[in-house]
């Protein structure tokens, strides 16, 4: 379970408060949206979930299952379990997506006292799982997401994820640079990894995302703090009404 | 010695005042005058030192006041000059042992194996001291190529070679196996050797010259100049590996004449804690051919690795590349100089130069100076730079994958430097030269 407390958020060099008191959970075998108007520190949420350099936390707590994770590095939270599929996902020139796959993966394991995988095991696994995201094996041999197409990129994030089997998954603006076909994939792909065992923080701006994987609750993020949370059905509402209700309140 | 003095009016006035010649400078002219009566070559070749020794002893080693030494002063860092190495006993296990590792056991095989200044195991091919190999025309040409005049390291090199390999390729051969020269000394000493190839008409080769000192080697000084001519349609892959440790110095130099629809794909990694200066000219004589650069060097505490290039296009629709990627780490310092002439009526030519490195430490020095020198008005000609420290935002992607960060920034490091390594196309020999370079990044 996911518990995020009472939690206060700034950059390290500057003073102005981005989370303000921020208080969620997510059960294990839950899929929880976050919606919220720009600015409203979706993405803030998201990278300090995984553990990114720059910011404060300047109270409060983020526990995963019952363990306080803000003071692990990245890798550690990793290993934990959480992974992110990043808004934006990295090009890395001269790491072969191969390499870095495998690099990845045999890390957490060894780290979750699993065997690591052996070249064949490794292959195999890879091809079964590029093959269901549509991805071309070719294309994983090829330096990480370098030259990729937005959707590439983002199929290609789902693919690390569900090499890493994390059990609690952040995706942040997952659908963004998605046409319609895209989407479709890299929501099924996400669907699959839906499971008893795992927690699920999607965060999006648009609904669209919502109609794919549909959550069992969805927040509404707005100032640093949840201003709303309701069911599915929040998501539709948002769709006709805007954030206007929100953005205008004071926090 | 200050070059003015003040006047008795209090203004300066110039005189003419011979400088001081330094510690170095000196040794280097004794160890000519030791040596001279047995270096080996000819009458012509005795007088071609002569002029040569008489050119270094009024020029000095260049300081930074020579534009091409201009952040390598040679001068100032060469304090000393050991003696001249003139032969010792080959160890059995010597071109191995000088190889490394990484280069499999068929690289040896064959090897051209210079130790302590002399040839020791031709591998087929001919050495410089020999007498009838020296005497042939194309190698008398070669060493009375004037431009070998232009700077003191490369008379330093004239004057006191002692051996080096003879390589000639006949036209239309297609060499298999890579040509490996490889070259070691003892501490203490000064090697200097010369290497002279010539390549005939449509023939392939790959040629390797290695100088690795091992790592509890003590203190070397190295010289090697290596002239190749290319003929028409010849394909030349050229790689050079050279690994000097703190307080030892290499001096190289390529000079490359380029026939028409030539492919010439020269690579240098330079490694270590010592001061390097590779030097590599490539003169373009035949139209559509092309030069195909890439240099790689990891540069550690101290050291100072330099590359500088002058490619010289003389003739239309030529194609120059140059691709230079550094990782510094400590106060180490490299410097990329990349002069490329585009001379009149050289048009169509097609340059494109990048030049970059990876600082490891705040303290380190990237001196990186594209010059290019167009003489004609339809040509494509670019370069480019960057220093930068490991992209943060790139550790913590591979972080946010549990790989932990020791090893994130280990595998960012190498892949920065593996692009350029990437450009060596013969398996063994870019497996080889990675191998190599992940050892030195993890030491």
């Amino acid at each position: 379970m996911l518990e995020i407390k009472n939690l206060h958020v700034k950059l390290e060099d500057e003073d102005k408060a981005i989370l303000k008191g921020l208080t969620l959970t997510v059960p294990k075998g839950e899929v929880h949206a976050i919606m919220g108007p720009n600015g409203s520190g979706k993405s803030t949420l998201a990278y300090v979930l995984a553990g990114r350099e720059g910011y404060e936390i300047t109270d409060g707590d983020i526990l995963w299952n019952g363990e306080s994770i803000i003071e692990m590095e990245p890798d550690e939270r990793a290993a934990k379990g959480v992974f992110l599929a990043f808004q934006y996902p990295m090009e890395i020139p001269g790491v072969a997506g191969l390499t870095f796959l495998r690099t990845a993966a045999n890390a957490v394991r060894k780290r979750r006292d699993m065997a690591e995988l052996s070249t064949p095991e490794f292959l195999k696994v890879v091809k079964e799982k590029a093959a269901k995201l549509n991805i071309d094996f070719e294309m994983l041999k090829r330096p990480v997401n370098v030259g990729f197409s937005g959707g590439e990129k983002k199929r290609s994030e789902i693919l690390q994820m569900a090499m890493l089997e994390p059990s609690l998954c952040v995706l942040d603006e997952t659908d963004s640079g998605l046409d319609i076909d895209a989407l479709k994939v890299v929501s099924d792909g996400v669907n699959a990894l839906r499971s008893p065992d795992r927690a699920m923080l999607v965060i999006t701006h648009y609904q669209r995302l919502l109609n794919h994987i549909v959550p069992d609750k969805v927040h509404v993020l707005a100032h640093g703090r949840i201003q709303r949370t309701g069911g599915k059905e929040l998501a539709l509402e948002l769709e006709t009404s805007g954030y206007a209700d929100y953005t205008g309140k004071a926090a | 010695m200050d070059g003015t003095l003040p006047g008795t009016d209090g203004t300066r006035r110039d005189m003419t005042v011979q400088m001081l010649t330094t510690k170095a400078e000196q040794a280097i002219l004794k160890t000519f005058e030791d040596n001279a009566a047995r270096l080996p070559g000819g009458k012509s070749v005795a007088e071609l030192r002569r002029a040569a020794i008489g050119a270094f002893a009024s020029r000095g080693l260049p300081s930074r006041r020579v534009e091409e030494f201009k952040y390598t002063d040679l001068k100032a860092n060469l304090r000393e000059a050991f003696p001249l190495v003139t032969g010792g006993a080959a160890d059995a296990d010597t071109t191995h042992g000088a190889l490394g590792s990484h280069f499999g056991p068929e690289f040896a095989a064959n090897a051209v194996s210079v130790v302590d200044g002399r040839g020791t195991s031709s591998g087929g091919h001919t050495f410089l001291a020999d007498s009838k190999a020296v005497s042939m025309d194309w190698v008398q040409a070669a060493l009375a190529d004037e431009s070998l005049a232009a700077s003191a390291d490369l008379l330093l090199n004239t004057a006191l070679f002692t051996d080096g390999a003879v390589i000639d390729v006949p036209a239309g051969a297609d060499v298999a196996d890579p040509v490996v020269i490889v070259a070691s000394a003892r501490d203490n000493g000064l090697a200097v050797l010369r290497h002279i190839i010539r390549v005939g008409k449509g023939a392939k080769v790959t040629l390797v010259e290695v100088e690795r000192a091992p790592i509890a080697a003590g203190l070397r000084q190295s010289s090697a100049v290596t002239q190749i001519s290319i003929a028409d349609g010849a394909e030349v892959v050229h790689i050079k590996v050279v690994e000097a440790h703190k307080g030892s110095t290499h001096l190289g130099h390529w000079q490359v004449r380029l026939g028409a629809n030539v492919s010439y794909k020269p690579f240098q990694l330079t490694l270590g804690e010592g001061l390097v200066r590779n030097g590599l000219n490539v003169d373009f004589t035949g139209q559509h051919s092309t030069l195909d650069f890439g240099g790689a060097s990891v540069v550690h505490g101290s050291g100072h690795a330099d590359s500088t290039l002058v490619v010289d296009h003389k003739v239309p629709h030529c194609t120059s590349r140059e691709l230079y990627k550094t990782v510094l780490d400590g106060q180490a310092r490299a410097v990329f100089q990349g002069k490329v002439i585009v001379q009149p009526g050289a048009q169509k030519t097609d340059g494109k130069q990048m030049a970059q490195a990876l600082m490891l430490s705040p303290d380190a020095e990237f001196d990186s100076k594209p010059e290019l020198e167009i003489y004609a008005d339809d040509v494509i000609c670019g370069h480019g730079s960057t220093a930068a420290e490991i992209d943060p935002d790139l550790v913590f992607y591979c972080t946010s994958r549990g790989i932990p960060t020791a090893i994130a920034r280990g595998m960012l490091i190498e892949s920065f430097i593996a692009e350029a390594i990437e450009k060596v196309e013969h398996d063994g020999l870019r497996d080889a030269l990675i191998g190599i370079a992940r050892d030195s990044l993890a030491a």
